[in-house]
Order: C-alpha cells, then sequence, then structure tokens
C-alpha cells in the first residue's frame, strides 16, 4: 500500500515538474528580455550578434530549442533526459554542478536556521496555548505575529551593525569563512562536515561563527509563523476529547502537556515542510546580506545575467527538492499518527 | 517572507485569538495603515527636501536625541540656513526623512494595485472555477496550481528582470504571484455557498444560473477575499522591497524603502546606520500594521 502511495506522488512530481520545466521556459522567452544583446554588449556589430545567437541555439524554431532542452536530440546537446541541465551562458559550465556547488550552503543555512526555530518555537507556543487568554499568550501572540512580518534582510543588516560593529562579537558578513582562510576540499558540499572531514577543527568553528548571524537572523523570522501554528495546534489538540479525559483521571498537568504536543505535532510538520520548501529560495535575501554564496545569490546572479538555462535549471532543482520534502513529511506524518492509511 | 506560505499557515491555523473585545493591537494596526496612507497621498509634497534631489551633505549623520529641541529651536527661528536633516542623509546626499515618508507613495501604490489586479482576476476564475465544474475550470485549477509550486521570489525576481525594472512590471509580477491565492481561497468560498438553501431558493425562483452566480454567489464569498487583501498588501510591500534590494526592483533615485535600505548596506559595515535603519523601521512597523488588521479583520468575521 505505502509503495503505491509512494509511486503514486513519484509520479504526480514528475508530471508536476514537466508542467513547470514547459512553463518556466516559455515564460522567460516570452518577456522582452534580449539575453544574446546582454551578453554581446549593445553596440556589437550585426554579425557578432548573430554569431551569438547561433552558438546559444536561439536561431532555432522555439519548439526545437524545448525538444533540446528536454533532451529529444541528444545528437545535438544533452537534455533533462540525458541528465543535463544545461550549460550556463556566462560561465559555460554546466548548470548542474554549478547548482551542486551553492545548493549545500543553502541546505545547511536553513536546515540549522529551521532546527534552531523549532526549539525556540515550541516552549514558546506551548506557554501561549497553555495561559490562554493570560499577559504571556497576548506577549506570545503579538510576538508570531510582528517576526512573521518582518523583512529579514533588514534584520540581518541590523544584527551586523550591532553584532560586528558595535560589540565584534560576529564575523564580517562577507560569506563562509573570513577570505584570507583557505577552504577544505569540497566532499559533501556543506561546509561544516567538509572542515570536520579534513580535521580541521579551527576551520569548524570560524564556519560556524560565520554561519551564526545569518541563522539567527533567519530563526527570528521563521519563529513567527512556527509559534504561531505550535500555539495553534496545542490550543486544538488541548480542548479534544482526550486531553479532557487525561485532565479528569487526574494526570500531572506536565504528562497532559506532552500529550497535547504529540498530537499538535502532526499538523505542524506538514506545515513546516511548505516553509521549508519555500525558505530554498526565500534565503535569498539573506544570502546576500552575508554574501554565503548560496542558490538564491546563484538565481539573482542567472537571473540579472539573463543566464536561461541557469534560471530553468535552479527552478526546476528548487521546486524538485520541495516536492520531495514535501513527500518524506507526508511520511513521516503518517508514521506518526495511526489514523493515517494510505 | 512571502504570502504564499502565510496564507496557508493561516488557512490551516483558524485563529483563537487571546486579544478580546478592548482590541488595542487593532487600533495600532488601524493607526499605521492610515498614516501610510496619508503619507502615501501627501507625503512627497510635505518633505522639506525633494526626495529625489541630491544636497551637498554627503552621508550626514541625524542628530542626537538631546539636539533635537535645539535643532527644532534654530530652525524655527530661522537661525539655520538649510533645513535640519532628522535622519541624516545618504551616501549620494540625498535627505533620508523626505525620502522614507516619500516613499509610502511608490511601495503602497505597487502592492496597492498589484492586491487589486490580482483579487480581481482571483476572483472572477475563482468564482468561475467553483461554480461550472468541469474539465475546463478543473484545468484551470490545474495551472494555478503549478503557477503556485513556482519559487515566489525567484520568478518575481525572473518576471521583471527580463521584462525591464518599471512600477508597471512590478505590479504585474505580484499580481500573477497573489492571484492563485485568491481563486483557491473564492473557489472554496463558492462552493460552499452553492450547497446552500438560497442557491436553491434563487434558482427556484426562476433565475438564470449567470445571475445567480453574479447576484447571489458572488457577494456571498467575497469576504475571506477582501480580509486576505490587508494580509496580501502587507507582503508586497515586502516583496517590493525585497526586489529593489537585490537590484531587480525600481530604479534609483525612486524614493522606495528597500532601494534605500539597499543603498544603505555597504555602508553599514562601516558604521553608517542611519540611511538603512530608518527605511527598514518604516518596512516593519508597516507590514506588522498590515498584519495586524487582516488578523482582527479575520477574527471580527469568524466571530460572524
Amino acid at each position: 500500500m505505502l509503495i503505491r502511495y509512494i509511486t503514486r506522488r513519484t509520479l504526480i512530481g514528475f508530471i508536476q515538474l514537466f508542467c513547470l520545466v514547459i512553463a518556466v521556459f516559455f515564460l522567460i522567452r516570452l518577456l522582452p528580455a534580449d539575453p544574446v544583446s546582454r551578453l554581446v554588449g549593445l553596440n556589437s556589430s550585426a554579425d557578432a550578434y548573430e554569431q551569438a545567437a547561433r552558438q546559444l541555439g536561439l536561431d532555432r524554431p522555439l519548439l526545437q530549442q524545448l525538444g533540446i532542452y528536454v533532451g529529444l536530440f541528444p545528437d545535438i546537446e544533452a537534455g533533462l533526459f540525458q541528465g543535463s541541465l544545461g550549460v550556463s551562458w556566462v560561465t559555460g559550465s554546466p548548470v548542474g554542478s554549478e547548482i551542486a556547488v551553492f545548493l549545500p550552503v543553502t541546505l545547511q543555512l536553513i536546515t540549522i536556521a529551521f532546527i534552531l526555530a523549532f526549539f525556540v518555537s515550541i516552549p514558546v507556543g506551548m506557554l501561549g496555548a497553555l495561559n490562554p487568554g493570560k499577559a504571556a499568550d497576548k506577549g506570545v501572540f503579538v510576538y508570531s505575529l510582528f517576526a512573521g512580518s518582518q523583512p529579514e534582510f533588514w534584520w540581518g543588516l541590523l544584527f551586523v551593525y550591532v553584532f560586528y560593529f558595535q560589540l565584534g562579537w560576529a564575523p564580517a558578513p562577507l560569506g563562509q569563512l573570513s577570505p584570507m582562510t583557505l577552504p577544505p576540499e569540497s566532499v559533501t558540499g556543506f561546509m561544516l562536515i567538509d572542515t570536520l572531514i579534513a580535521g580541521e577543527v579551527g576551520k569548524f568553528f570560524e564556519a560556524s561563527h560565520h554561519l551564526m548571524m545569518p541563522v539567527i537572523t533567519l530563526a527570528f523570522i521563521l519563529s513567527g509563523p512556527i509559534i504561531k501554528m505550535v500555539r495553534q495546534n496545542m490550543l486544538r489538540a488541548l480542548q479534544s476529547d482526550f486531553i479532557l479525559y487525561a485532565n479528569l483521571i487526574g494526570l500531572p498537568r506536565k504528562r497532559v502537556a506532552r500529550y497535547a504536543l504529540r498530537a499538535a505535532m502532526g499538523p505542524s510538520m506538514t506545515l513546516i515542510g511548505i516553509l521549508y520548501g519555500f525558505m530554498l529560495s526565500g534565503a535569498v535575501l539573506v544570502e546576500s546580506v552575508f554574501s554565503l554564496g548560496g542558490i538564491g545569490q546563484y538565481a539573482i546572479r542567472s537571473v540579472l545575467a539573463f543566464d536561461y538555462p541557469a534560471i530553468q535549471g535552479v527552478v526546476l532543482v528548487i521546486t524538485a527538492i520541495s516536492l520531495i520534502v514535501y513527500l518524506l513529511l507526508d511520511l513521516i506524518h503518517a508514521a506518526i499518527d495511526p489514523r493515517i492509511a494510505y | 517572507m512571502s504570502s504564499e506560505i502565510k496564507d496557508d499557515l493561516l488557512e490551516e491555523t483558524a485563529y483563537v485569538s487571546p486579544v478580546r473585545k478592548a482590541d488595542w493591537l487593532m487600533r495600532v494596526g488601524v493607526f499605521i495603515v492610515a498614516l501610510v496612507v496619508v503619507l502615501a497621498i501627501f507625503g512627497p509634497y510635505i518633505g522639506p527636501y525633494d526626495p529625489t534631489r541630491t544636497t551637498i551633505r554627503i552621508a550626514f549623520p541625524p542628530p542626537g536625541l538631546t539636539e533635537i529641541p535645539g535643532l527644532l529651536l534654530d530652525w524655527i527661528s530661522g537661525k539655520l540656513d538649510y533645513p535640519p536633516h532628522w535622519m541624516g542623509t545618504d551616501a549620494n546626499g540625498y535627505d533620508i526623512y523626505s525620502r522614507v515618508i516619500a516613499a509610502p507613495r511608490t511601495d503602497l501604490k505597487i502592492a496597492l494595485l498589484a492586491n487589486i489586479l490580482s483579487l480581481i482576476v482571483g476572483v472572477f476564475f475563482g468564482l468561475l472555477a467553483g461554480y461550472w465544474r468541469n474539465w475546463g475550470t478543473e484545468f484551470l485549477i490545474r495551472v494555478s496550481d503549478v503557477l503556485q509550486s513556482f519559487p515566489v521570489f525567484i520568478m518575481a525576481m525572473v518576471l521583471v528582470a527580463l521584462a525591464g525594472r518599471s512600477s508597471t512590471n512590478i505590479i504585474i509580477a505580484l499580481a500573477l504571484v497573489y492571484t492563485p491565492i485568491y481563486i483557491r481561497l473564492t473557489r472554496a468560498e463558492v462552493l460552499s455557498q452553492t450547497s446552500r438553501g438560497f442557491v436553491e431558493a434563487a434558482r427556484a425562483m426562476g433565475n438564470s444560473e449567470l445571475s445567480i452566480a453574479l447576484r447571489h454567489v458572488l457577494p456571498n464569498s467575497l469576504t475571506p477575499a477582501l480580509i486576505q487583501s490587508s494580509v496580501t498588501i502587507g507582503f508586497a510591500i515586502l516583496l517590493t522591497a525585497g526586489l529593489s534590494f537585490v537590484g531587480a526592483g525600481v530604479r534609483p533615485p525612486t524614493p522606495e524603502w528597500g532601494l534605500m535600505i539597499s543603498t544603505g548596506a555597504n555602508q553599514i559595515v562601516l558604521g553608517e546606520w542611519w540611511p538603512s535603519v530608518f527605511p527598514g523601521l518604516a518596512i516593519s512597523l508597516t507590514v506588522f500594521g498590515f498584519a495586524v488588521l487582516g488578523n482582527a479583520l479575520e477574527r471580527r468575521y469568524e466571530k460572524g
């Protein structure tokens, strides 16, 4: 049953991705941008212009371009079916391998930020839910509304000013390591793991130090919606019959709260999944404040340079990961909640 | 953050609010929103400087709190030869105060128009898909689903950067991002309304399907979308500012909060905090105001 469910979801996912690829492909090309003149310069001769257009394959009919991108003409150029995301027009290297460099940075950043936000939000959300209507609850409620509606890039800058310029606790916002440090050999692409593999504990701590501010910034913004939903789901769970029963038979308050929390976790997981998928591209502003060089910054670079294959690649990869995360979370949800059957 | 996620969250978690009758929070929201609206109308005229003209004073720090009264006195008695820069000037010499209060004209206009556009289109298609259920409208919903699975910020950036950095293009890009939310909201409401008795009654009275849809179902299905508007406007302001921050928004020297923060971003590591901090404060309060207002309206609606 479970296998069938996973197969069905994966199949639907592929169809969704396929529609997305086509939609993005045409959307980009319908917009009135001229990538060729962006590449060769506005004052180039007509000859040079045509040559560049031919090199990029832009002189071919639109449908043939799509066919090549999808991989129907492997003799001209490898496409999606051959596992290739195309070649970047700006750097000339394969988009797939470029994304493989930028993506782990973002994954590392948002995963740690989520873990932090999650562990801060659960007690705070519970505090609100266990004291409904009291001052603590009001405070929690207003905080969650506030944190969830903030410009994260501005908070990042503010933290840089306070913790780097004024207090000197944080390093300059210049990347994952300080510019003078030689990065360790890239094995997984995750800086924290790579430094450990290379056995360089000093660099591990340096990387952690550099990650501190961006993680705190993101976790602050994320804590808004997460607290809101932990509080909400807790309140709902606390009103359910089995909690009333647990209270009636005189179980200790702490134990009842723990039961309620477990019941509240299920629906919260789904929403965290949605948030995670969103943060893959939503972390872009924080990445650029701290110059981390994540997938979002790669997206900015590609968009501003009109690098079509790179734009398509980024959108495709981010959406694919979100879909995988949704699937995983649904499976976890089913494992937690025995009422769900496939 | 984008509103798409927020909507999902809001939808999943119907509000049980701790803030009851004496709704001070809503008053705060109304006050902030009203102030921003007033500034959007009069802001560009009441600042002491032209928001798009530089002055000769570069990166001039704002007066300290203790200096303000003296400065005010000097200014009124005409001892100063130029109006004081209450929030300092930035690295190009623009007066920050004049730009901060002129910016709502840009930000609110973009957010408001984008919201109205997506509201109209979204409600139209939502009504269509909710009231007439066939393969055509089913396809429409699928398209809107695919549109919604786009990474929001990157999509908005692509649309604006490739179509040209103008306010109109930002409005269209934001509208495209927010339309699926309204389609979904309206469709859900239409579905629940059509199962009610008054639709049957209207049909029994001999009304045509079109007139039932437009005169009976539509007015009853608008509320969730209208409430959502307050939240959407807030997040549209955030998105507009974010786009400017990465260089895919309005062009300088348009007074726009995100652009102002971006101008000051390079100086903040050197200790020049004022070019970024004041416009950021404005965004922070504005979006919070819209979020609070939307939340309060939602609670009212749920109470009935």
